[in-house]
């Protein structure tokens, strides 16, 4: 199949896995009521609200964190060479979850100023985490991957142990709810206002490395040779983390850290396009929106009416296509 | 003598050392003489006196004498206990046990997770504890310590008074124990019987958390105080949890005309600031928001009646 093809085939079903994901909630909602709802909006028509305030902003919102998350695994993936990294490496779950569970025991008000505190530290805490973790893999002044790699692991397991001693110390059932319900993902808080922040992150994103894609796969060859070729090596890398930080950090600080799309949907995109390929970035996005679109669908449909916590439903249907990806003899991580 | 020794059933061990061989054999001896020990006191001799009990769970709860010493690891089975039992016969309180004040003369036991140390200290004869507060796992260690467990259950607020004589029966308090659950059950019926004839039942949506939104369910003992004062829970699904989490949108087309949770003001700061979809739902627009008294509303205890009366107020204000 051509690349075009593929673009075609993914766009359709994003948009007939939206037109699904609209008819399915609490309001008896066809295709007709939808229709109805976005050409004769009547606003106290609670069927409309719903679809139009509720579900379009939460299906969007599954689009762009599913797009975002495989995005930035294809990135980190390239940038430190290794089928194994995800865009949480850098310390963004973890340090967004401290950050979150922070307000949830109290150590913050829950609003300031009218505005719901838990996804603003959550994105400060994935700020500040990825900062200290940049500071630690940087040496003689570039970035080392390997060492990136280390001092993410070892700085995310030091916030899980603190996100622990919070957990373990919290004195009433109703928090710990929330720190559960949180750490495992969750598109019900989407509305029209929280949107256009990991949207617009998300499209800035996309654009850039549009002109960097060429890059980001001459640097599959290893850095020195990348160098050898004219690629400016520590440059692209610097562009990554901060893409990488910034987007991931806006995912994860109104979604929660939603686990395996980072890391998965790479290796998808990879095994039907190529190593590669020239338009992989993108359709690595489409591909990971469509995905979590799946996901939040089945977690509704499963599990009515709250759904069931996005980030296991991630990891259910993820993990046996991937098994079966990596069994397949002519998938390589690299050329 | 290494050839005695039971580590043969060990071979990679079988040249290692003497000493090791005879440190296991010592081990073995003394395991069995344990064993042997908690045999020989499980064989222990019925008094005559032993009490066999069938629990709100239906398990099967032996007791070698009737108790004296008793407490509960739920604050509202602590309050039955105080308004049943002779005081003394308490020998403790959770955490969370606030009511009455002689509570605070009574030493903390760590309900969640158990204190097991503490438990053994005091000594009772007896816990109380409901279900879904006590797991099931717990119960049976505290069981193997020589403390069994009571566990009770309550759909209705009529469970609830059934569960009090039941304590009474145990505790050999029947009187105190049905004296006060008839005037409970007086106090229900002169309410029941005001508002029999509502037409227009009100629609009572009573949430527990705002993020994510747990609510109470049809399984719980508000139901039926609702229904006793006329109005109905406005979750009519049956959720496997007695507190289910749900979406805004579920809560939008329920639409109720009462929310509890919280004073209009907080729930303004901590719900509708969170959930500003939510500020179409009728309970918003008349602003019939209440706060409902946590130990109040919470506990299916001795005080339920009182709590139906503080719903009555926000009910019919």
């Amino acid at each position: 199949m051509s690349r075009a093809l593929y673009f075609l085939v993914a766009f359709v079903l994003i948009l007939a896995a939206l037109l699904l994901g609209l008819q399915v909630g609490s309001f008896e909602a066809d295709l007709a009521t939808i229709g109805q709802a976005f050409t004769q909006y009547d606003p106290d028509n609670n069927t409309h609200y719903a679809i139009v305030h509720l579900r379009l902003p939460r299906l969007l919102l599954a689009l762009v964190v599913g797009a975002s998350l495989a995005f930035c695994g294809y990135l980190m993936q390239a940038m430190v060479n290794n089928g194994l990294a995800d865009p949480y490496l850098l310390g963004t779950a973890s340090g967004a979850s401290l950050g979150a569970v922070i307000v949830f025991f109290g150590f913050v008000e829950m609003t300031v100023a009218g505005i719901y505190m838990p996804p603003v530290f959550a994105l400060a805490g994935a700020f500040v985490v990825t900062l200290v973790v940049v500071i630690l893999g940087y040496r003689k002044r570039q970035l080392i991957p390997a060492q990136l790699l280390l001092a993410g692991i070892a700085i995310s397991s030091l916030m899980t142990a603190v996100v622990g001693l919070l957990t373990f110390l919290s004195d009433s059932e109703g928090k710990l709810k929330s720190v559960i319900f949180w750490s495992m993902g969750s598109f019900e808080r989407a509305s029209w206002t929280v949107l256009p922040y990991p949207a617009t992150a998300l499209l800035v994103a996309l654009l850039l490395f549009a002109f960097l894609q060429k890059q980001l796969n001459i640097l599959l060859l290893g850095a020195d040779r990348a160098q050898a070729l004219g690629v400016p090596v520590a440059q692209t890398r610097w562009a990554i983390l901060a893409t990488v930080s910034i987007v991931t950090g806006f995912a994860v600080a109104t979604s929660g850290p939603i686990g395996f799309v980072g890391l998965i949907i790479p290796h998808v995109t990879r095994g039907l396009m190529g190593t590669t390929g020239r338009s992989n970035l993108l359709f690595c996005a489409f591909v990971g929106g469509f995905f979590m679109l799946l996901c939040d669908l089945l977690s509704r449909i499963l599990y009515p009416p709250a759904g069931l916590p996005i980030g296991i439903i991630t990891s259910f249907f993820g993990v046996p296509f991937f098994v079966y990806l990596l069994s397949r003899k002519n998938y390589k991580f690299s050329s | 003598m290494e050839r005695d020794a039971p580590m043969v059933a060990l071979p990679f061990l079988h040249k290692r050392s003497y000493t090791l061989s005879l440190y296991l054999n010592r081990l073995i001896a003394f395991l069995l003489l344990l064993i042997a020990v908690a045999c020989s006191q499980e064989k222990k001799q019925p008094t005559g006196e032993e009490v066999v009990l069938q629990d709100g769970l239906g398990r099967e709860v032996r007791l070698p004498q009737p108790p004296k010493r008793v407490m509960a690891f739920a604050s509202s089975m602590t309050e039955m206990l105080f308004a049943v039992c002779d005081t003394a016969s308490i020998v403790g309180r959770t955490q969370q046990c606030d009511y009455p004040a002689e509570v605070y003369s009574k030493p903390i036991v760590n309900n969640y997770p158990v204190d097991f140390e503490q438990v053994l200290a005091l000594k009772p004869d007896l816990i109380f504890t409901i279900e879904g507060m006590t797991p099931l796992d717990v119960a049976a260690r505290l069981e193997e310590l020589g403390i069994p467990v009571y566990y009770q259950k309550y759909r209705t607020v009529e469970d609830i008074f059934e569960g009090i004589e039941d304590i009474g029966r145990i505790m050999g308090r029947q009187q105190q124990a049905s004296q006060l659950a008839d005037s409970l059950r007086r106090q229900v019926q002169v309410i029941e019987n005001r508002y029999k004839q509502q037409a227009q039942k009100q629609r009572v949506l009573a949430i527990t958390w705002s993020d994510p939104i747990y609510v109470y369910g049809q399984n719980t003992i508000l139901t039926d105080q609702l229904r006793i004062l006329g109005a109905e829970n406005a979750v009519q699904e049956v959720f496997d949890q007695p507190y289910p989490a749900l979406t805004r949108e579920y809560i939008l087309k329920m639409n109720p005309d009462i929310l509890l949770g919280g004073s209009i003001e907080r729930l303004e700061k901590e719900f509708f600031s969170l959930y500003p979809e939510l500020r179409k739902i009728d309970a918003y627009r008349n602003k019939r928001i209440y706060a409902p008294t946590g130990n109040l509303i919470e506990r299916p205890g001795p005080r339920v009646v009182e709590s139906i009366v503080e719903l009555q107020g926000f009910l019919y204000p």
